[in-house]
């Protein structure tokens, strides 16, 4: 037998210390990382930047939105730009400095596609998505691989893996951690696990790699309980598809299993029809985001410092509404982002102007600043600028001054 | 009328005379009674591509036939289920109801047409005798997607709204399940007259003064040329304008929920769709002009090409070329379904085709024939599936569920979830009948080679 290191040692005696304990059992298994987890929260279907963080100072923004606009009920962020009232639980962080919008951001996209834009978005071009085919965090995934590597270093949360992790080797996508188990009838034999995990075992087909992930990604959780979890500091996640996401996402970072990334998203975005003023479906998606957003904080406490979220969406809506009381397609819109190091209190933006000569195409904000300008200062504070702009082929990136 | 009754009445009607055990066989929709083999079922390449997977009937019918004859047969596969077995009839019995006139429906509950409507899918999926057909329906029903959970605001009424899953059944019916073999030309035409599909692309609330893009984008982008077809923002904004008044029928007390064109409206000016320009004053007649210009253009060939290549064939080496020749096919035949996938069918690369990941809706069903099942294809099936990712009806988007395979690799786990239960008879409403140990039906559904087709 080896004599037993100082190392295991110490280990074997905080085991025996905290029992049975599943999230003792995992940290000790904790692979080299980072330390940090970056989150995304993709709104699906383009989000209304203006509604979300309002141009209140802009007089043309209550010119074109006599029904739609917020008028005065906003929270103030800044002289010019206003929260919509349904993010109140974020206001907070912003005033506590730990929450920035950027407003004006957008792609280079043309077509006004959700498809399109969302997969040129989630793959880090810069004007069309065939442009290259894997995910940006798929790439920066692969450009900052560590030799061990965590089963849950990078996770999609949602019922089919999104373009923003295509072509990622060790990502694994889910609905719910919960429900992350194998299900053995009584009548099984007792080895028909095992003789499953030996028939992913072999191959090399993309199913097969995956089939492997996953029994290592099982193996993990059983020994974390997320169907008991609690979160932290009174924090009251929504039971909704985004709160659950971020309510695992905390559990996660907290267990210390190596999570790198997270990649949610929230649909319900594409308000054409209806999308209501300060109260009605945009109004309800915001309340979740915010609701949601904010019991992640919360719940993380001092180990927010450790994490960013980026808040993104594929283009906004175009400035004047519709005759159905809500907008189409348009061009910019508005981010946030959340997080250590953040310079919070602020809303990055060039702001275009909303006169008629201003914007662009049949009525649209005007993209200033270039989304790939943003998530390369998110990546550099993740790792290393080399590994950044790597993931980022042909930007050129100027300096939006998100973090301290 | 008590249950007993209702099925020996039904099966009267079937032509049957049976009664107690014997009627029970005759309604079992499982065609053979050919004994479940003792090992591995052999692997037809195109039973899996152009059926869902081998069943023993389709095996059966495979070796009477031969390969082209039973294409053939295949390629004339009729409209209507008269002639499924009466098994599979009687399965479906009451559903037909929801072909038409979603607007009779409206007092049930629309969870419950959603669920018999998924029910009926699986169903013909799994027991139909017309695979190709029924493989066609959940194609063209992915291509012109519709969300069965969304509610449509209605048009004439404030704050009134509209359950898209009662119009539903009628959609598939008249959309899909008509010209599945047809004319693709026809699926867009009555595409454009769908309560449904209005209803889900807003089009109901485009108006003269301010078209809404929704559904004229949609047309464009996913049902017919494609995004990179050439198209331009101005294209969207003057098809929008060109559909402005085509709306849904939802008066106070007296609503029909069909489509109708309301000239009030219209907007009746000039537009220039695709470098075509379209006369002022041309009202309903618009639409017909949107519709001539887009199922004729070539870039609709070449995106309808792709996607059946994709399905039929899979992404690979000769994917492009083949791509061709159906698009080719596609401009000569002005979108003969039929004709387009002879093309496939016939060309030497479809001998040899690449891996195509089966997605969830294929699993299942390969599943269910390979394991000889008895299913009444209700919503224990469906948790299945939502849980792998494809709930029927159930992809919010309008670009229907993805076809590549990076998409699907994450419902590995619950694809072994449902193995194991569908071999251990662990899902409600479904029993299998196999000589193989249940353990070793588990892990050959399960294995990485069950899901790819």
């Amino acid at each position: 037998m080896q004599p037993m290191t100082r190392r295991v040692l110490a280990s074997t005696l905080l085991t025996y210390l905290l029992g049975r304990s599943a999230l003792a059992q995992v940290s000790l298994n904790k692979e080299k990382t980072t330390g940090r987890t970056l989150v995304t929260i993709f709104l699906r279907g383009a989000m209304d930047g203006l509604s979300m963080i309002a141009p209140v100072g802009d007089d043309d923004y209550h010119r074109h939105r006599k029904a739609l606009g917020i008028g005065a009920s906003g929270l103030k962020l800044t002289d010019f730009f206003a929260f919509h009232p349904a993010m109140a639980p974020l206001h907070p962080f912003f005033l506590e400095g730990k929450l920035s919008g950027i407003h004006a951001i957008g792609s280079q996209d043309q077509s006004r596609s959700h498809f399109e834009a969302m997969a040129l978005m989630e793959r880090g071009a810069a004007g069309s998505p065939a442009e290259i085919s894997s995910g940006w965090v798929a790439r920066w995934l692969d450009a900052t691989r560590p030799t061990e590597v965590s089963p849950l270093r990078g996770i999609g949360f949602g019922p089919i893996q999104p373009d923003i992790l295509r072509g990622a080797t060790d990502v694994s996508t889910i609905q719910d951690l919960a429900e992350l188990r194998l299900t053995l009838p009584g009548a099984a034999p007792v080895d028909l696990r095992q003789r499953l995990v030996q028939s992913y075992a072999t191959g090399t087909d993309p199913l097969s790699k995956a089939g492997k992930e996953m029994f290592r990604v099982l193996e993990t959780l059983e020994r974390l309980d997320p169907k008991n979890y609690k979160a932290a500091n009174g924090a009251v996640y929504p039971t909704s598809h985004l709160g659950n996401g971020l309510k695992q996402t905390a559990l996660l970072i907290k267990a210390d299993v190596g999570l790198e990334v997270a990649c949610l998203d929230q649909t319900g975005w594409d308000t054409h029809v209806a999308q209501g003023a300060t109260v009605g479906i945009l109004a309800e998606n915001f309340k979740d985001l915010a609701t949601s957003l904010a019991a992640f904080a919360t719940d993380l406490g001092p180990q927010l410092d450790s994490t960013t979220v980026v808040v993104m969406t594929e283009f906004g809506r175009r400035v004047p509404e519709n005759s159905g009381l809500g907008t189409d397609h348009g061009r910019a819109s508005a981010w946030l982002v959340l997080g250590g190091g953040v310079q919070g209190g602020k809303v990055f933006a060039q702001w275009p102007g909303l006169k008629e000569d201003q914007l662009e195409g049949p009525g649209d904000l005007k993209v200033t600043t270039d989304y790939r300008n943003a998530l390369i200062e998110v990546l550099k504070r993740h790792g290393s600028a080399e590994a950044a702009l790597k993931t980022f082929p042909g930007a050129q990136p100027a300096p939006v001054g998100l973090f301290t | 009328m008590n249950r007993r009754v209702l099925l020996q009445s039904s099966a009267a009607a079937l032509g049957l005379a049976a009664t107690g055990c014997q009627l029970q066989k005759q309604l079992d929709p499982r065609t053979s009674d050919a004994p479940p083999p003792t090992d591995g079922l052999p692997r037809g390449t195109i039973l899996d591509r152009a059926a869902f997977g081998p069943s023993l009937a389709a095996q059966k019918s495979l070796a009477e036939l031969g390969e082209s004859g039973w294409l053939a047969e295949q390629l004339s596969a009729p409209l209507a289920d008269s002639q499924e077995t009466p098994g599979l009839q009687w399965e479906l019995r009451g559903i037909d109801l929801f072909d038409e006139e979603g607007y009779e429906l409206r007092d049930r509950a629309p969870d419950e047409v959603l669920s018999e409507l998924q029910r009926a899918a699986l169903l013909r999926a799994v027991y139909s005798k017309w695979q190709l057909r029924e493989r066609l329906c959940e194609f063209w029903g992915n291509h012109f997607n519709i969300y069965a959970r969304k509610v449509y605001t209605a048009p004439h009424r404030d704050f009134a709204t509209g359950e898209l899953a009662f119009f539903l059944g009628e959609d598939l019916a008249k959309v899909s399940r008509k010209n599945a073999l047809g004319s693709f030309p026809k699926m867009v035409r009555e595409s454009m007259r769908s309560t449904a599909m209005l209803g889900y692309l807003d089009n109901q609330v485009s108006k003269k003064d301010a078209p809404n893009e929704n559904y004229a984008r949609e047309l464009l982008e996913l049902h017919t040329l494609g995004v990179d077809g050439g198209y331009t923002q101005k294209d969207v904004r003057e098809v929008a304008r060109c559909l402005t008044g085509w709306t849904i029928h939802d008066e106070f007390l007296k609503p029909t929920g069909t489509v109708y064109f309301n000239p009030d409206q219209h907007d009746d000016g000039e537009k220039l769709v695709l470098g075509t320009r379209i006369p002022a004053g041309g009202g309903e007649r618009d639409a017909e002009r949107v519709w001539e210009l887009v199922t004729t253009h070539p870039s609709t060939a070449r995106f309808v090409a792709r996607k059946l290549v994709r399905h039929f064939y899979g992404e690979g080496r000769d994917e492009k070329a083949l791509q061709g020749k159906v698009a080719a096919r596609y401009t000569a035949t002005q979108g003969d379904v039929k004709e387009l996938l002879k093309t496939i069918f016939s060309t030497p690369e479809f001998k040899e085709p690449p891996p195509l990941i089966k997605r969830p809706l294929d699993y299942v069903v390969s599943a269910l024939r390979e394991a000889n099942a008895r299913t009444d294809g209700g919503a224990a099936l469906n948790r299945h599936l939502s849980a792998m990712g494809q709930g029927l009806y159930e992809w919010p988007m309008p670009d229907g569920y993805p076809d590549r395979t990076a998409a699907w690799t994450g419902s590995l786990l619950a694809r072994w979830n449902f193995a194991i239960a569908l071999a251990f008879d662990q899902i409600e409403g479904t029993r299998i009948e196999h000589t193989d140990a249940r353990d070793d039906l588990a892990l050959r559904l399960a294995a990485p080679a069950f899901q790819w087709r």
